[in-house]
């Protein structure tokens, strides 16, 4: 797979669009079909798959320092929850796939968008809290892509929703020193209800169905 | 000097006669003498350096002559003001200039459209379509304005973009040529700006041959324009070598 290992930047030639195909971080200049490069890095060359009809090798470069990932349609993102309203639920975008962003970007989270049954009666507080970590998936329909600001996520699926929380039990301290709140994580019971192992109380979340 | 009592007071008045600046040269034959004694078609030696600013997600550092630019690309990042939705990315483009930048204290805020310039020479050659909905922004500071501001900038600037992994068509370098009298001056120093007839500013991406800005300022004779246009283009090549140079040696040195 590693063919050459040569380093190349913006605008450097990689090849002839005849013989290789752009992958990532290259691009074909239509005038003359050829493939430059758009990012410093390594160029490699990775065989075509035996049973493409097109049988050139596709030419990338990895990138010594690739920019923070964008969220894009159809990619799961992980979120904190910030603040829970009546309808909508937003959320700060802390990793996309599985890297971490750079700087966060905002989600929101519709009631439409919470589950795929019965959308009309959801209750956004009896789905998230804040603070609450969720898996969720950036809606994919074009014009939903979400306003100037903000992200639409949508949590509808089983594997999406809650995946971590902390309960807001509050326990009587016995000493007068130290914590009075103690959190911990809670347990998840069923698909809408999570317990906190240290006091027993149950709450209601919209919790995601972990595969193990 | 305090007037004797009695006299007539001092005063000045401006002279209505000479509406034109006398030439400077007022011989053919008189050669100006560049005072760093470089020939002129010398361009002053380039230093670049990337990875300057820790915190940002890309930036350079370009020192030439007494030119020193340092420019940081934070990006691509949710963009802070309200705006159409759009699905292709933004660039935010700053140009600010220290206090302690230019020659008289506070004087740099002569050039606010420096910001629009570098914004118009670097966004046909960002890939906008590959950061959609976000912004990157670009800060440039001119730490000594020593000539040719501007044209460092931007030779920096896609330094530091390329720094900064955003995907670009290709580097971008810029150069200037003065038109002093006969005389062609290729990168110009403060001194020479100040006495020149006329400017010119090339960008270009220098391994696609294609020019994405040209800026013309004052008086040109038409023959020179042309002579103008390819000593930059010749000037822009070297310096993307130059770059390139710095890219590589600061990637394989963050490979070990």
């Amino acid at each position: 797979m590693e063919k050459s290992d040569e380093m190349v930047t913006p605008g450097e030639v990689l090849g002839r669009a005849t013989e290789l195909k752009a992958g990532k971080g290259a691009y074909v200049a239509s005038q003359n079909n050829t493939i430059y490069a758009s990012l410093t890095g390594f160029r490699r060359i990775q065989p075509p798959p035996p049973d493409s009809p097109d049988q050139r090798p596709t030419v990338e470069v990895t990138g010594h320092k690739a920019h923070g990932p964008v969220p894009e349609p159809g990619s799961v993102v992980i979120a904190r929850v910030t603040k829970v309203m009546a309808r909508t639920a937003s959320a700060d975008i802390m990793c996309v796939g599985p890297k971490s962003v750079r700087e966060k970007f905002t989600g929101i989270i519709r009631q439409q968008d919470v589950r795929a049954t019965e959308m009309d009666k959801v209750d956004m507080h009896s789905s998230f809290h804040p603070g609450d970590i969720v898996r969720a998936v950036v809606v994919s329909f074009i014009f939903s892509l979400g306003d100037a600001r903000a992200y639409y996520l949508s949590t509808a699926k089983n594997e999406l929703g809650v995946v971590s929380a902390e309960s807001s039990a509050v326990l009587p301290s016995l000493f007068n020193f130290g914590p009075k709140h103690r959190r911990a994580t809670m347990v998840p019971i069923s698909w809408t209800e999570m317990q906190c192992p240290l006091t027993g109380q149950i709450q209601q979340r919209k919790v995601a169905k972990v595969v193990s | 000097m305090a007037a004797k009592p009695g006299s007539a007071p001092t005063t000045y008045s401006p002279n209505l006669g000479q509406k034109t600046r006398p030439p400077i040269f007022k011989d053919n034959d008189l050669d100006w003498v560049r005072p760093d004694g470089r020939g002129f078609h010398q361009c002053r030696p380039a230093f670049f350096r990337t990875g300057a600013v820790n915190s940002a997600s890309g930036s350079a550092y370009a020192e030439l002559g007494n030119t020193k630019v340092i420019v940081s690309v934070f990006g691509p990042r949710e963009s802070k003001k309200a705006m159409m939705y759009s699905d292709t990315g933004r660039l935010n483009c700053n140009v600010s200039y220290t206090t302690f930048g230019t020659p008289v204290r506070g004087q740099g805020s002569d050039h606010k459209e420096f910001s629009s310039m570098l914004h118009k020479a670097l966004e046909g050659a960002i890939m906008l379509e590959s950061f959609p909905k976000t912004t990157v922004d670009v800060f440039a500071l001119v730490l000594e304005s020593g000539g040719s501001d501007l044209p460092v900038v931007i030779s920096c600037a896609s330094l530091a973009l390329a720094d900064a992994g955003i995907m670009m068509y290709d580097l971008v370098a810029a150069v200037s040529v003065a038109c002093l009298g006969k005389n062609l001056v290729i990168d110009p120093i403060l001194e020479e700006e100040s006495y020149q007839d006329g400017s010119l500013m090339l960008t270009c991406m220098p391994s696609r041959y294609e020019v994405t800005q040209l800026t013309f300022t004052g008086e040109w004779p038409t023959p020179d324009i042309n002579e103008a246009m390819q000593l930059c283009l010749d000037a822009c090549n070297k310096l993307g070598k130059v770059m390139r140079t710095c890219l590589k040696e600061a990637a394989s040195a963050s490979q070990e």
